[in-house]
């Protein structure tokens, strides 16, 4: 007998076709289609690599012990520091938290906020983007540290099984093969002074669970995708002009923000001293019209000067060593061989500066 | 649990494997309880409890409510089931916004108030819980349904994992009856309920994802006004965003449900070709516009208590649905305007009753078109941060400020426009009839083929999935 009684008598219809065919067939289209923009991907030189997810940065950040090295800042030291090398010169393997197109202060605030750690930072400083003030740079780092914050059971799932996936899927790109990437390539004339964000350069790295980064061998060489991801750079590099109106208030906040960022960092960095832990601020190697650029609009003697004035904190420019003068093949970045040499090049620095 | 997640997709693989390998409906029901919570509790497990808690009260006060003889007991009883579980959603949900009134309130006569912050979560879905919950002690007052004897039935039917978080909102009277005997399993029907999931996948991650939400993000996040153009673009892509992102959750969960051989009613109607608002709510959100129906407005008195009395109805019953969405006051702003479109739309029918004109495809075509640019304006404080946000977005809209920036690129207009335009054509061409009649009337190769592109699509756009928006009410 029923336990409870209703008027309810509703019953979907089910239209009348051989869903059981219809079923077979799709699962068989949808397999053989996928398979084939698998070989497409593959023939055009990608390969199955993570996806850099704020899962997998979390999972890096859950890593950090009291006495941790941690590696922060932006792509640079992402793509330009070999763990095994770091860890064969410091003698602890490092933690890779640091975020391609992302300002790294959101992270450096949080892990020294975090008061459990005394471990060593090494911090990459790019000024344009250590001290932007919002906007996407620092999204990029604060939806990394909501997760970590925020991670429930179904995320660390789905991240588990999203791993099992991209180390096995070519085509699995979050930054260039998704539909969204796809359409952007659809050319449809813009309108006269649009306002518009520039392209993000493509595909040009593998990266591993330890979030260790290479640059794929296709961007080490000359050739169209090094040129492509060249000339991604000028742009994204430049600073957008500001709106014809832009509300006097955000101006002021935005110019506020910028100032009080060199006493933030200032006082972070005392509160770390204070317990035992140390930090680095480190300038990595760019070249070509990239560095035409950034020393034009950021020279050494503004940003970068005041921060390492006001924090006293130890800090490594790398063309102060002709050690470290490296050819970044696509302006921005070392090659995989050369992030080695690099960075057995720069331990003795970075055992000088942090006193080992 | 998102439906658009790889773990979804294990979940939903396990759960309904082993349900229908299972023996024995009392075990199966079992299971289906136990998912449900595992599906919640992936979340955040302690709110597990709460969800339990609300249900095992209302299980209590319904079987109370059934017992009493008294018209009087029964009426306090129920009162007892609505107090508790307002209170409840009142306390996580709008605590922080009654404290900040109260405070803005006696700072107007002079009284400095420094309210306490309450440092609360929301959980998640506790808008639809509640009223799946709630529906149940109202039902059986209102003589609907009886109590159930079966508090694992009453606790299934509030948890059924999917409608849990994002509705649509089930009764408990419309679910109970068909845990009474053994689902079936039908090969149609269940290939059925996996094609109404795709295209609810679709309309999720493809189309509100990946086609609109950037642009219409873009738009209300920009901090500056922007042209006309561009304002008018990102509110028309909030509108299918809006649309896809619930429209795609409730068609997930209908044939999710399909799938375990459950059968829940539609929640939207092609909501784009309503002509009218009363049109507008027959077709969107259609759960919630017969909850508050039935259990507002016509307690309240309905259209039978004057014409004055009737339009103040429909503005109350539409303030507390804008209030229901979100503890802002840019909701309750777009429920009134919705209340306000009413009273109108119900005053120009009285006169115009008679009107042959009204009935002519020009008319609807105009009307329709009028429904939808004053939606999209209520879809401004609707997705609107502030009131600041909203006002300068209105501005823009009405060309009322010569400053504006072009933000979107060509390509993004023409996304907006081709998803916006063929939504209207397909609402319209289907508004009366419906989708199992639209698909039944086409080729199967066609079906087959749309299913296919459907998929690839899916597995094209990827990502890590966005929350539905529906999820924060």
């Amino acid at each position: 007998m029923p336990s409870s009684i209703s008027n309810f008598d509703f019953s979907r219809p089910i239209p009348a076709l051989p869903w059981r065919g219809l079923l077979i067939a799709t699962a068989l289209l949808t397999t053989a289609a996928t398979a084939a923009w698998e070989i497409s991907a593959r023939a055009r030189g990608y390969a199955p690599t993570l996806n850099d997810t704020p899962d997998l940065w979390a999972d890096r950040r859950e890593a950090v012990q009291p006495d941790s090295v941690v590696i922060l800042g932006d792509s640079r030291p992402l793509f330009d520091l070999d763990l095994d090398e770091l860890e064969k010169g410091l003698g602890s393997r490092p933690i890779q938290l640091a975020i391609a197109g992302s300002c790294a202060f959101p992270n450096l605030e949080e892990i020294i906020n975090d008061g459990r750690f005394r471990g060593t930072i090494i911090c990459s400083i790019v000024p344009g983007m250590f001290f932007a003030p919002g906007g996407p740079l620092e999204k990029s780092a604060t939806d990394a540290l909501k997760r970590y914050r925020e991670r429930t059971i179904a995320h660390r799932v789905g991240h588990q099984l999203g791993m099992l996936l991209e180390e096995r899927i070519a085509f699995m790109k979050q930054e260039d093969l998704v539909l969204a990437k796809l359409l952007q390539k659809i050319a449809v004339p813009n309108r006269a002074n649009s306002y518009l964000p520039p392209d993000l350069p493509p595909y040009f790295q593998t990266m591993d669970r330890e979030r260790r980064t290479r640059m794929s061998d296709a961007a080490a060489r000359p050739g169209p995708l090094q040129d492509r991801i060249k000339h991604g750079w000028i742009p994204l590099f430049t600073p957008p002009p500001f709106p014809e109106y832009t509300p006097k208030e955000v101006l002021e906040g935005m110019g506020r923000a910028v100032e009080e960022r060199f006493g933030k960092v200032a006082a972070l960095v005392k509160k770390l001293e204070a317990r035992g832990g140390k930090i680095v601020f480190v300038r990595y190697p760019h070249s070509g019209d990239l560095k035409v650029l950034e020393d034009k609009a950021t020279p050494r003697s503004a940003e970068w000067a005041r921060l390492m004035r006001e924090t006293g904190a130890p800090n490594i420019y790398y063309s102060d060593h002709p050690e470290l003068i490296f050819d970044c093949p696509e302006w921005s970045h070392l090659s995989g061989p050369d992030s080695v040499e690099f960075t057995k090049r720069l331990v003795p620095h970075l055992k000088k500066a942090l006193g080992k | 649990m998102l439906f658009n997640s790889l773990t979804f997709v294990v979940f939903f693989v396990v759960v309904v494997g082993s349900y229908w390998l299972l023996r024995g409906w009392e075990t199966r029901k079992n299971l289906l309880l136990a998912a449900s919570y595992v599906f919640y509790g992936a979340w955040n497990p302690p709110f597990a409890l709460l969800l339990f808690a609300t249900t095992a009260l209302d299980f209590w006060l319904g079987g109370r409510i059934g017992a009493a003889a008294d018209p009087v007991a029964r009426k306090r009883w129920m009162w007892a089931s609505v107090a508790s579980n307002l209170s409840m959603l009142g306390f996580f949900k709008y605590g922080n916004f009654l404290l900040e009134n109260t405070q803005w309130l006696l700072a107007r006569v002079g009284i400095a108030y420094q309210p306490p912050h309450l440092d609360l979560f929301l959980p998640i879905g506790i808008s639809f819980y509640t009223f799946h919950s709630l529906s149940y002690t109202l039902d059986v007052y209102r003589g609907v349904c009886a109590p159930t004897r079966s508090l694992r039935d009453f606790t299934l039917a509030v948890s059924f994992f999917p409608q849990l978080v994002a509705g649509p909102i089930v009764r408990a009277a419309d679910f109970l009856p068909q845990l009474g005997s053994a689902r079936t399993l039908a090969p149609n029907q269940f290939a059925w309920g996996l094609f109404l999931m795709t295209l609810g996948m679709f309309q999720k991650i493809v189309l509100a994802d990946t086609l609109l939400a950037p642009i219409s993000d873009n738009v209300f996040g920009h901090p500056s006004p922007v042209l006309t153009l561009d304002a008018w673009a990102g509110v028309a892509a909030f509108s299918g965003q809006i649309f896809f992102d619930f429209s795609g959750y409730s068609t997930c969960a209908i044939g999710a449900a399909l799938c375990l051989g459950f059968h829940l009613k539609d929640n939207f109607l092609f909501p784009f070709a309503a002509v009218g608002f009363s049109d507008f709510w027959r077709r969107w959100h259609i759960s919630l516009s017969t909850f508050l129906r039935d259990f507002l407005y016509i307690p309240l008195g309905g259209n039978r208590v004057g014409a004055v009395r009737a339009a103040l109805n429909l503005v109350i019953v539409m303030f507390l649905g804008g209030l229901w969405h979100g503890a802002a006051w840019t909701f309750v702003v777009w429920g009134l305007i919705h209340g306000l479109c009413l009273v109108v739309e119900h005053f120009f029918r009285t006169v115009t009753k008679d009107a042959a004109w009204k009935e002519t495809l020009p008319a609807n075509l105009v009307l329709c078109a009028i429904t939808y640019v004053v939606v999209c304006i209520a879809w401004v404080f609707f997705r609107a941060a502030n009131f600041e946000g909203a006002a300068m977005l209105l501005g823009a809209m009405a060309g009322k400020i010569p400053v504006g920036q072009a933000i979107l690129s060509g390509r993004e207009i023409l996304q907006v426009a081709l998803v916006i335009v063929g939504l209207w054509i397909f609402h319209w061409r289907l508004r009366d009839t419906s989708l199992e009649a639209a698909i039944a009337s086409k080729p199967s190769w066609l079906i087959g083929a749309l299913w296919t592109v459907m998929l690839g699509a899916i597995i094209l756009t990827q990502g890590s999935g966005n929350a539905f928006i529906y999820f924060q009410f």
